[in-house]
């Protein structure tokens, strides 16, 4: 989900003025290459300092990234002393770019920064960490390893969940159905390849994938796939879809066609008020958390600024939530 | 006739490639008319401003805007839908109304101030909901959720009458699709339209009303844009301010592939009815077949131009 491109948006996002809350005025005629040392130097206690983060968000155009901020507001709302500064980059490179060396220029202490893709946003994010800014990369990689460390989920492994979950499900033969995110972005192709090597088709000749099709993570889009799917299929097991909105869309192509109690659905993200909503009410037979990572960042750039070292490195669990657990708020997946 | 040939060449196609008979079904076909009813009522809106001369690129965002405030009334203010309904319409049609003074009197090109309402009303329907889906688990200020039962409203729009064969938004695309038919070819005002976008000056110069005549083809497209805002937010339970994505093309496609001249001057909506069946049966059959969406955009798209070109080339009036 978090490469959702629609082309077609772009030839219009020329008209689209930057616009970010609480944008810091960058200090006027500051070099982007001059060397501050205004993070990173000598150990200072969190908790004392003012510490001002700086977050690039590539697009808030999905709601899984509202809730990436909203993690990040969350958890910095415990530290009186950090300031978040917001950029949206609204999912054009370039801005991001522009974004990256204003936050730069503005000498904030950490940036963290979650980029659209990782050439155009190797150099530039090279360039703050040179100067000495920690760079904490959420979610999407940038090439190379000249920042301070990476924090993100694995989206293969959750596929790779959701597989062995669906072979349960099904029982000893069934008829699968996978609705697809856009397969032009690498979370949609990892949540595929995951899914297949979790299902692993080939020791299990009972299970039968009957229908996929790419529903690019949209649920309108879903709902009409999985209707084309019902009449071309009599009988239907379980229904994986990539993301939550695409799982609902299924349910309401099944419930219209009256035969939603004869399959289970699968989905994956679990924000709070989709699929773990949707788990709660039955509609969803169950999903996987793909965490936002906002949390950790807060956390590793407390750390930072306190001049500790972090791994460069962090990889997140997922959750599983099912009809028996959701009201204990899931079970963690190590 | 012409604008028959690519819909019976379309249905030709899906009778060969049939999906194991899935094609001949019933439920199939109530399914086709299900889909194309939001790109159809667009369509419907769209066709008067096409044939007034202009464009009107700001549906889809004025869609996502009125999906997110039916929501915003009827789930986080629990309004009843029949009161409901007339203010998002309301919305729509000050919408349309704010673009039709800007085409008519300072003589902006629909394109720019169509572009430009896009753009704002996407900024809004986001500011409206906070980024998020406004769906039937809502928060309350004090931070807490909580769900409330999906309005009747939500329920009726998105069922099924006449023994479950028809759904209902199906009845209001064709209800939108009959207004306009009325409005276009029987009312005066229609006369106007075709007037205007024939030929602006000369329209003036016969003293039609061409600022009225304008600004009545923009509210029009304004309120079929929020009726499908609320088809939308009725089949999805919930309004998502990144609804409707790209639709105004699919809308602008609908009515092109009727035959209706982007020139403006020529065309009606029974044309755009037709337009709408093609590709909602075209994307149908790529569907049912499970064809990879690579092949399916670049089908789509040849058999749009061919469709065009059949038409131009056996046309008595070329598009």
């Amino acid at each position: 989900m978090h490469a959702r491109d629609f082309g077609r948006r772009l030839a219009f996002v020329l008209v689209l003025g930057g616009c970010h809350e609480k944008a810091s005025a960058p200090a006027p005629g500051a070099s982007p290459a001059a060397t501050t040392s205004t993070a990173g130097g000598g150990p200072v206690a969190a908790g004392e300092r003012k510490l001002v983060i700086g977050v690039s968000q590539c697009n808030l155009g999905e709601p899984w990234r509202v809730q990436m901020n909203a993690d990040l507001k969350t958890a910095a709302r415990k530290h009186p002393n950090v300031t978040l500064v917001f950029k949206d980059a609204q999912n054009d490179s370039l801005r991001q770019r522009a974004q990256v060396e204003e936050l730069a220029a503005a000498h904030v202490d950490v940036l963290v920064i979650s980029p659209k893709e990782a050439a155009p946003l190797t150099k530039p994010v090279a360039e703050v960490f040179h100067q000495k800014i920690p760079v904490i990369v959420l979610d999407r990689a940038v090439d190379g390893d000249e920042f301070t460390t990476f924090v993100g989920a694995d989206n293969q492994r959750i596929g790779r969940e959701a597989g062995k979950l669906v072979r349960e499900l099904a029982g000893a033969r069934a008829n699968i159905v996978e609705l697809e995110g856009l397969m032009t972005s690498t979370p949609g192709q990892d949540r595929h390849k995951g899914f297949r090597e979790g299902l692993d088709l080939a020791n299990h000749p009972g299970l039968e994938l009957v229908f996929e099709a790419d529903m690019a993570w949209l649920e309108p889009n879903a709902r009409k796939e999985m209707e084309s799917a019902l009449a071309a299929h009599r009988k239907i097991d379980v229904v994986y879809a990539h993301n939550d909105p695409g799982a609902h869309g299924a349910y309401l192509a099944a419930k219209a066609a009256g035969r939603e109690h004869e399959m289970k659905f699968v989905g994956i993200d679990a924000l709070p008020q989709e699929g773990v909503r949707y788990v709660k009410d039955g509609i969803l037979d169950a999903t996987f958390a793909y965490p936002t990572g906002g949390a950790e960042a807060i956390a590793l750039a407390l750390e930072l600024a306190a001049g500790k070292t972090v791994p460069h490195h962090v990889t997140l669990g997922t959750r599983l939530y099912t009809k028996a657990n959701v009201d204990q708020g899931g079970e963690a997946i190590q | 006739m012409r604008p028959f040939v690519p819909l019976v060449a379309v249905l030709v196609f899906g009778c060969v490639l049939n999906a194991n008979g899935a094609f001949f079904e019933w439920q199939t076909h109530r399914a086709v008319l299900r889909e194309i009813s939001v790109g159809g009522i667009l369509a419907s809106g769209m066709t008067v401003v096409i044939v007034s001369g202009g464009i009107d690129l700001a549906v889809g965002s004025v869609l996502a805007l009125s999906a997110v405030s039916f929501a915003w009334l009827t789930l986080l203010h629990g309004l009843p839908g029949f009161f409901a309904l007339p203010l998002v319409l309301l919305v729509g049609a000050a919408a349309g109304a704010l673009s039709g003074v800007l085409v008519a009197w300072p003589r902006m090109q629909p394109f720019i101030v169509t572009l430009a309402m896009m753009v704002f009303a996407r900024g809004l329907a986001k500011e409206l909901s906070g980024g998020q889906k406004i769906s039937t688990y809502v928060q309350d200020p004090s931070g807490a959720f909580r769900s409330v039962p999906l309005p009747a409203v939500f329920e009726a729009l998105d069922g099924r009458v006449l023994g479950g064969n028809v759904s209902v938004v199906t009845l209001v695309f064709l209800g939108s699709a009959f207004v306009t038919w009325v409005i276009l070819e029987r009312l005066r005002v229609g006369r106007y339209l075709f007037a205007v976008g024939g030929n602006f000056e000369a329209a003036r110069l016969s003293g039609v009303p061409v600022h009225f005549t304008l600004i009545f083809a923009y509210v029009l497209s304004g309120i079929c844009a929020a009726l499908a805002g609320i088809c939308q937010a009725a089949q999805e339970t919930h309004g998502d301010p990144e609804t409707g994505l790209g639709y105004e093309l699919d809308a602008i496609a609908m009515v092109v592939l009727g035959g209706t001249s982007l020139m403006g001057g020529r065309g009606g909506v029974a044309l755009t009815v037709i337009g709408a069946l093609t590709l909602g049966y075209l994307e149908k059959v790529l569907s049912l077949n499970a064809y990879s969406s690579e092949l399916r955009l670049m089908l789509t798209g040849v058999i749009l131009v061919l469709a065009v070109l059949f038409q131009r080339r056996f046309g008595r009036e070329s598009a």
